[in-house]
């Protein structure tokens, strides 16, 4: 039972929703989205597991899976950006400057702590992306109701995570400083309400995204 | 003073809470951008329609111009010489043949008077297809009709003139303004002399008509809001994106018509 806590309940929610409503979707960036949210679930648990039943150091793995989320979350920015005629060398030219920083910081901390720089920076980066997303939106000439675009529910979950855990990012380092139980609450209350906005955001961008690909074929 | 570690928790809480709620204003801002943007485009697309309407509309008086003046000319010009036909057949008397020679010249005159005016008509029926060889054409073929009337000394003038790139729609718009003036001028004005110009002012091209009449109050009758009158050559000329210009004097009045041509 300590592994069913609040995140853990709405990544795996969120899963299911993905895995529902995004399954035939002909979008490869719509259809990654099932994984690539299995596998949070998946290191989330193992994190927990690691944490709580055998007491030993989680940082490997989520050190790890941030290469996943990089590039899942850049792969699906890109995939937006595509239909405003985006040049991939942005995305390549980003994601090598990720693995440079990721490497130097893995190297600088001897593979022993969390790449906080590096996550910090990515989350710059992504706030920045969904920014760019709506500054295309303001500027294309063709409306589309956003209340009900999948596309803008994912940019908006992104967001509010990635801002809202901007914070956090940057103080890391002087959290895992402080005693566990002083800012335990703190940081978990944060990313409990972020990540409920996130899957929230996302789960209803999925539901949309289902409702358009039924509009469609009905309207064909 | 040092922080303590609870302050800097609470400040990491709070900023943490502002930073969570600085999206959402970001995003209602969007959000209600592209309302703005929807109305925006809702608007645009009513506008066509309106100007889609307004050109149905100005095509199908043109239509009932042509019509119009077509029955006037069956009925006074055509009937009359066929009428006159007629009489002078039915009164020839084979006996006298001298007699008979001149009336059958002069049926024979007649007929060919009368195919002379069909053939005209018939050119007249396709006189919405003379806009698209342009306003300049379609304005000198109507006119050639206004002088076969010869209640007026005409003028035209077109060495000014640039011709559109294929924007029939303005030049259907401009040509049906260009009648309801000159049927303005036939009804109301008086006038014995009308003084027609088509030339450019900067981009724009400029129809100018100008008669000697006895003008009219210009407020007055634009208030009076009754059926296609000035007010209407207003409001079409806006839609095309041009101007009315309407003044008057005792001696005339002048009416020009600009629109943007590119």
């Amino acid at each position: 039972m300590k592994l069913a806590t609040p995140n853990t309940a709405i990544e795996f929610v969120c899963f299911l929703a993905a895995l529902i409503f995004l399954f035939k979707d002909k979008d490869a960036a719509w259809r990654l989205l099932i994984p690539y949210l299995f596998l949070t679930f998946a290191v989330e648990t193992l994190g927990l597991y690691m944490r709580l039943i055998l007491g030993v150091n989680n940082i490997t793995v989520y050190n790890c899976f941030l290469i996943l989320e990089c590039l899942f979350n850049s792969y699906f920015f890109y995939s937006l950006y595509k239909h405003f005629k985006y040049s991939a060398k942005w995305l390549y030219a980003w994601l090598g400057f990720f693995a440079a920083m990721y490497l130097a910081e893995m190297m600088y901390d001897k593979y022993q702590g969390f790449v906080s720089i590096t996550a910090s920076v990515m989350s710059v980066v992504f706030v920045l992306a969904a920014l760019y997303y709506y500054y295309l939106k303001l500027r294309d000439e063709h409306h589309e109701p956003l209340l009900v675009s999948p596309h803008f529910w994912w940019v908006c979950g992104t967001l509010f995570f990635y801002f809202g855990s901007t914070v956090c990012n940057l103080f890391f380092d002087y959290m895992s400083t402080q005693s566990y139980a002083d800012n335990r609450s703190v940081r978990y209350i944060i990313f409990i309400m972020l990540n409920i906005t996130l899957y929230s955001c996302w789960t209803f961008s999925f539901i949309c995204r289902y409702r358009q690909r039924k509009l469609h074929h009905s309207l064909r | 003073m040092p922080i303590s570690s609870k302050e800097v928790t609470s400040l990491i809480a709070l900023t943490s809470v502002i930073f969570f709620i600085a999206p959402l204003f970001l995003i209602i801002y969007v959000v209600q951008y592209n309302r703005k943007k929807k109305k925006h485009v809702e608007e645009k697309i009513l506008l066509q329609k309106t100007f889609e309407n307004e050109l149905l509309k100005t095509q199908i008086e043109v239509q009932e111009q042509t019509l119009k003046t077509i029955a006037y000319d069956l009925h006074d010009n055509i009937g009359q010489l066929l009428s006159l036909t007629t009489i002078t057949l039915s009164s020839v008397n084979i006996e006298d043949r001298e007699k008979t020679a001149n009336k059958i010249t002069l049926a024979d005159d007649l007929v060919k008077r009368s195919v002379k005016e069909v053939k005209a008509l018939a050119r007249m029926l396709h006189s919405e297809e003379l806009v698209s060889r342009g306003i300049a054409a379609a304005i000198e073929f109507e006119l050639e009709w206004l002088k076969r009337s010869e209640r007026f000394v005409i003028h035209f003038d077109k060495t000014g003139h640039k011709p559109f790139n294929n924007d029939t729609a303005i030049e259907t718009i401009l040509f049906r303004l260009f009648q309801e003036i000159i049927n303005n001028i036939m009804q109301h004005a008086q006038a014995t002399e009308i003084y027609i110009t088509l030339d450019h002012q900067e981009d724009d091209f400029r129809l100018t008509i100008r008669d000697n009449g006895i003008g009219f109050n210009v407020d007055e009758v634009m208030n009076r809001k009754m059926g296609m009158g000035l007010q209407n050559i207003v409001k079409r000329s806006a839609m095309i994106h041009g101007t009315a210009t309407i003044s008057s004097t005792p001696q005339g009045s002048t009416f020009i018509i600009t629109a943007p041509q590119q």
